[in-house]
Order: C-alpha cells, then structure tokens, then sequence
C-alpha cells in the first residue's frame, strides 16, 4: 500500500487512545504576578544599593592608596 | 574586584555615570522593550519592572568593565613609559624649523 494510503486509514483510528491529566488556561495578563514584581523591584534595589557601596569603598581605597585626605 | 590585582586597586575609580555604564544600561532597557514588542505588549509601559531590573543590571556590568578598562590601558601606558625611558635614542625630539625657513619666496607668474 502507498503512503498516503497508509495515511488515510489513521483517520479512522480512535482519536483518544490515552488520556492526560495535565490542564491548561490561557495567562491571565491583567492581574500583574506580584511576587516576580516585587523580586525583580527588589533585586534592582540591591544591585543599586551594591554598586554605590562598591564605588565609595573604591574611592576610599584610593585615597588610601595614594595618601590624598 | 575578581580580575582586577592588587595594583589596579590604587587607580581612580571610575563615576557611577560612566560611558559603559550608560550604554550597556541603555542596551538593557532596549532589550526589555524588545521583549515587550515581541509579545504584542506597549513597549513603554508594560513590565516597567523588567525594564528596570535589566536597565540595572547593565548599569552595574558597566561600571566593572570600565574599572577592567582603566586598568588595562593603565598597565599599557606604564609599559610604554617604561619602554621610552629604556631606549631613549629612539624617541629624540625631532628639531622644530619654523615656517619662515621652510617656504620658498613667492615668484608670481602672470
């Protein structure tokens, strides 16, 4: 038999040999996820937060360094 | 930092606005508004806290790469320093001749 023959046939096969337990919705957009909000506010806070404390302990350090002040 | 040596550390540090900085958190933002464009979302003003949060994470990888940057160009101008006084002979001061001594006398042709 040709393939397409071989083809044919599977439409006539059960559709639903298995079932699944998995759902599936549709992501609701209006309501925001609060929690990866507030992750990622909160983490841009801390890299914010890092880099200023970085940047004044390496102009201490320079100063140290080259004995300014 | 990891990758910068004890003796970067006597460098002047670079400002928190900086080229880098300012670019690579530029590229951020641009890249979360990309993402909003794609997914069919106002590019502008949705997910302010993904545009804010990679705005900033470019920020900070820019100040570091312009300290790395500091400290190379840094370490390759003390070498070439070092190399000049080394070898002396090869960067003698050219003797300057005026403009006076150079130009031929004007003979004009009618």
């Amino acid at each position: 038999m040709s393939a397409t023959g071989f083809l044919a046939r599977s439409l006539f096969v059960h559709r639903v040999g298995s079932r699944s337990v998995f759902t599936s919705s549709k992501r609701d957009t209006n309501s925001p996820n609060w929690l990866r909000v507030g992750l990622a506010f909160g983490s841009s806070v801390f890299l914010w937060s890092l880099l200023f404390k970085q940047h004044s302990g390496d102009v201490l350090e320079y100063k140290l360094r080259n004995n300014i002040d | 930092m990891g990758w910068i040596p004890d003796e970067g550390k006597g460098l002047p540090p670079p400002g928190v606005v900086n080229r880098n900085s300012i670019w690579l958190g530029g590229m951020g933002w641009c890249a979360a508004m990309l993402h909003n464009a794609i997914k069919h979302r106002p590019p502008l003003k949705s997910g302010v806290h993904r545009q804010v949060l990679l705005t900033t994470i470019g920020w900070f990888l820019g100040y570091h790469v312009t300290k790395y940057e500091n400290y190379v160009h840094a370490k390759l101008d003390r070498e070439m320093n070092e190399y000049m006084k080394l070898h002396p002979d090869r960067f003698a001061p050219k003797e300057k001749k005026t403009f006076a001594e150079i130009v031929e006398p004007f003979i004009p042709v009618r």
